[in-house]
Parts: structure tokens; sequence; C-alpha cells
């Protein structure tokens, strides 16, 4: 197998693994629109990063990651409707992209890969970067997973019953950033939203315990990966789109395998 | 004890709480109660924490209270707990809640935090559903779970918001005969009700709110006056002999 196709391959299933372990907490704390707004506020992270000539990952990741907080922040401390306040900056975060990348002229820019993903795009030092994300990932899932658990439940109560959720929940909307930055080259932004919530939901479908959840979700995001990947160079497909198409399928099978 | 002075708390120009001021005896069992809209589940927030006021002093047992619940919290009953009921959740899980503050970062709950949890859980005669998932409990059933998470916190003050919301007739009784015996082991109990008859019963302290103080005392002294000016001319008040 070429060595390019290996990489694409750990690149999609990297990818998959790591999207899928926020998933759960993205769906139950109900801010998978929060995932599709960062997703499209890392377009205009990009441009900034194109313009001011910083690393495009390294830059976007800067940039969505303080607007994650600034939204967060700016709901708590004024009472804004989060729906509303996360619109307002995915507007404004999508123009001020367009913008910058028209002013830029910097026509050898593969703006495409991004909007809709190409994991065959992805080089190898961007995989050692996915693997290393998706050990933090784990760990911090493992080291903060009851805060992360009380304050999925009830953030509010979290906080009465003086659960240390503060930190967390800032550290969690600097990772989730970090995860679909990074994810945006094989992904896209259009796709990546479908990944932070498809592989939860088919495991909330298999099982009832928050653990058994994250680890069904990982392996749901494995197989629609290869599958995906398979199909994808099988039948000449966007390999994204492909896997997306997939985990929709695996969730339409897990209700006929659904407890109640 | 609870001592709260000269507190005040508006949102906007609308003002919620005007002049209170009220001392809260340990060993109590206060109920605060008043028309909807007197400010009840504001004056509880504010204890929490939750809300934060500009004018006016909360001290607990002699300390500020923003500095008392930095290492302590209340047990707590909400009016209604928001969640979701397909949360991946069982009800020892939630009962757990109540410790969880007390247990540094990256450690686990150990198995003695699960015995205190299932003790709270047996007081409140729900250790049967343990490990029942909570979107398949009662109103009845989760109420009570709530009141085990409250006891689990081991805090001397246990504060609920309206916890007879949601409950039957028989059920109401037997939550506040074991809020009595809560009472009776040293827990102060402040609770927000408008079940004036089972506060009549079981009730030692009485604060009557509405917007502003209209008394904090011994039940017995709170007379048909101070009912009619907390709630309005317009309340009736009957007299039942059993």
């Amino acid at each position: 197998m070429p060595r390019f196709l290996i990489t694409a391959i750990l690149g999609a299933v990297l990818s998959g693994i790591s999207l899928a372990i926020f998933a759960p907490f993205v769906t139950l704390r109900r801010i998978s629109y929060m995932g599709e707004a960062l997703s499209h506020i890392a377009f205009a992270g990009i441009a900034l990063a194109l313009i001011s000539g910083l690393n495009l990952t390294f830059g976007a990741w800067i940039f969505v990651s303080g607007v994650a907080l600034g939204i967060s922040w700016l709901s708590k401390k004024h009472k804004l409707h989060e729906a509303n306040t996360i619109t307002i900056f995915l507007s404004l975060s999508m123009a001020i992209g367009i913008i910058l990348i028209s002013l830029s002229q910097n026509y050898s820019f593969d703006l495409a890969s991004y909007l809709f993903g190409n994991v065959l795009l992805i080089a190898p030092s961007e995989l050692w970067a996915l693997a290393g994300l998706n050990v933090l990932n784990i760990f911090f899932i493992i080291f903060f997973y009851k805060e992360l658990f009380y304050m999925s439940y009830n953030a509010e109560m979290a906080k009465v019953l003086r659960i240390r959720t503060q930190a967390v929940d800032k550290i969690f909307y600097l990772l989730l950033a970090a995860n679909i930055v990074l994810n945006l080259k094989s992904a896209g932004i259009i796709l990546v939203t479908a990944q932070l919530i498809l592989p939860a939901v088919i495991a909330f479908n298999l099982c009832k315990r928050l653990h058994y959840t994250i680890i069904i979700a990982v392996i749901a995001a494995i197989l629609s990966a290869l599958i995906g990947f398979g199909i994808s160079f099988a039948l000449n497909l966007p390999t994204g789109a492909s896997i997306v198409v997939v985990q929709a399928t695996l969730y339409a099978l897990s209700f006929a395998f659904r407890r109640a | 004890m609870i001592k709260i002075t000269d507190l005040q708390f508006q949102i906007g120009a609308k003002s919620i709480l005007e002049d209170i001021n009220l001392e809260i005896p340990r060993g109590v069992f206060a109920a605060i109660i008043g028309p909807n809209g007197a400010g009840k589940s504001t004056l509880i927030k504010l204890l929490l924490g939750t809300l934060d006021f500009k004018t006016g002093s909360i001290e607990i047992d002699g300390i500020p209270h923003r500095q008392w619940l930095k290492d302590h919290s209340f047990g707590y009953l909400p009016q209604r707990e928001e969640y979701d009921r397909f949360f991946p959740a069982t009800a020892l899980d939630i009962a757990l809640m109540g410790i969880a503050g007390n247990v540094p970062f990256g450690k686990r709950l150990s198995s003695a935090h699960k015995a205190d949890a299932l003790d709270a859980m047996r007081m409140c005669g729900i250790e049967s559903k343990a490990s029942d998932l909570i979107g398949n409990l009662s109103g009845g059933e989760f109420q009570r779970l709530l009141l085990a998470r409250a006891i689990v916190t081991k805090s001397d003050y246990l504060i609920l918001d309206e916890p007879e919301a949601g409950i039957d007739r028989p059920g109401v009784t037997s939550f506040f005969k074991l809020l009595k015996q809560l009472n009776e082991q040293g827990k102060t109990i402040i609770t927000v009700s408008h079940d004036l008859h089972t506060l009549s019963e079981y009730c030692s302290f009485l604060i009557c709110l509405n917007r502003r103080l209209h008394c904090h005392n011994k039940t017995e002294l709170v007379n048909a006056e101070i009912i009619h000016k907390t709630f309005g001319e317009g309340v009736r008040l009957i007299d039942k002999d059993y």
C-alpha cells in the first residue's frame, strides 16, 4: 500500500477518534451548535493566520479558542441566549474570513480543502499532531471525568455543590477548539459538526452509561473511518463525506439495537 | 446561624428584595412563605451564591457568606431540577453528586463515598432504585433522590425550594416527616413552601416574605394579621379542627 494512503487512513481514524471522544459531552451539554459555529469561526482564524503569516493550524486554534471562551463568557456575564451569541459570532467570523481572504489575494491557498475536507492532504507532521492531541484528549477525559459528567448533567447544580467546573469548562473549550481546527483538513468545516454528533447518538442508542458511550462512540468513529475510506477509495468519492454517510447509516442501524 | 443584614436585590430597575434583616438560628425547621413573586426563590439563590447582591451582607456561622461557600456547601433541593431524562446517569450517580465537590481533581469517588450515598438513599426510601437510570424514576422518587443528594453533602443546613412540588398528598406527609427527623438529628432546615397546613404541623420558625420581610418568628407567634400582611387581604384563613 502506498505510504500516502497509510497516512491518509491513519489520519481519518485519528480524526474520527478525536471528535468522537468529545461527541458524547457535546451532545449531552447541548452545544452541538457550538461545534458547528466553531468550525465556521475557524474559517476566519485560517484567513487571519494566512494574512499574518502564522502557521494556519496554530493561528486558527488561537482565534477559535479566543472566540469560544468569549462566547461562553458573554453568554454567562450578560445572560444572553447562547444560540444568539453564537450566531452573531458565526456570521461575523465568516464575513471577516471572506474579506481577509479576498484582501490577501493568495490564490495558491486551497480554500476548498478547508471547506469540504480532504484526508489525502494530511501531512505526516499533522498525523503526529493528531495523535498527540488524542493522547491529551484521553488524559483530559479520564482525569476530569467526574467534573465533566456532573457539569454535563447540570452545570448550575454542579457549581452549587462546589464541583470545580470552571477551569474544566475552559480546558474543554480549548481542547474542543484544537480538535475542530486540527480536523479541518481531513473532515472539513462542513463535516466536522456531523462527526461531533453522530458517533455519540449511535452510542446512546446502544448503551446507557456515559463511560461505555464514549468507548462505543470511538469504536463507531473508527469503523466509519475505515469503511468510509474504503468506499471513497473504491468509488472515487470524497472521503470526509463518505465517512459521514457511513456514520449516518450506522446511526439508522443502531435503532434496531436500541436499549429501552 | 444565618444572619442577613440590610439585604437589597434588584434586577434592572425592579426591586426584588428590600431591607431584609433576618436571623435564622441553628437547628430550626424554618419555612419561607409568601405569594408568587415575593422573592422567596431569589432569597434562596442569594444564600446559595448563584445570584450576587450588591447591598447588604450575609453571614453563616459568623463567617462572611462568600468565604463560607468556598469551604462548605448547602444541602439544596431545587424547585425544579433541569435535567435531561435520557441523561446516562443512575440514581446513585446523582446522589454521589452531593459529595463529588469534596473529591480532588483526578480522584475517583470511592466505595466509602458510595456507602454514604446509599445510606442517604436508604434514609429517603429509594435505596432499591440505586442502579436505575434517572429517566426511569417517578417524580416522587426523583424528589427523594434529590433530598438524598442534599443529605450526602453532610451540610448542617438543608435548603429546599418547594419540595412538595410533584409529590402526591401522602408523599408530602412522609417527605415532611423525613425532614422533621433530619431536623431532630441536628440539621437546620430552610424550606420554601405554599403548603401552610403542612408547615404549621412541622415548622418551628416562619419567615413571611413579600419583597420585604413581614415577620420571622416562631411558628406559634405568627398570627392572621401577619399572614394577611404577607399574602394580601384576598387570603381567607380557615381553622380546621382535626
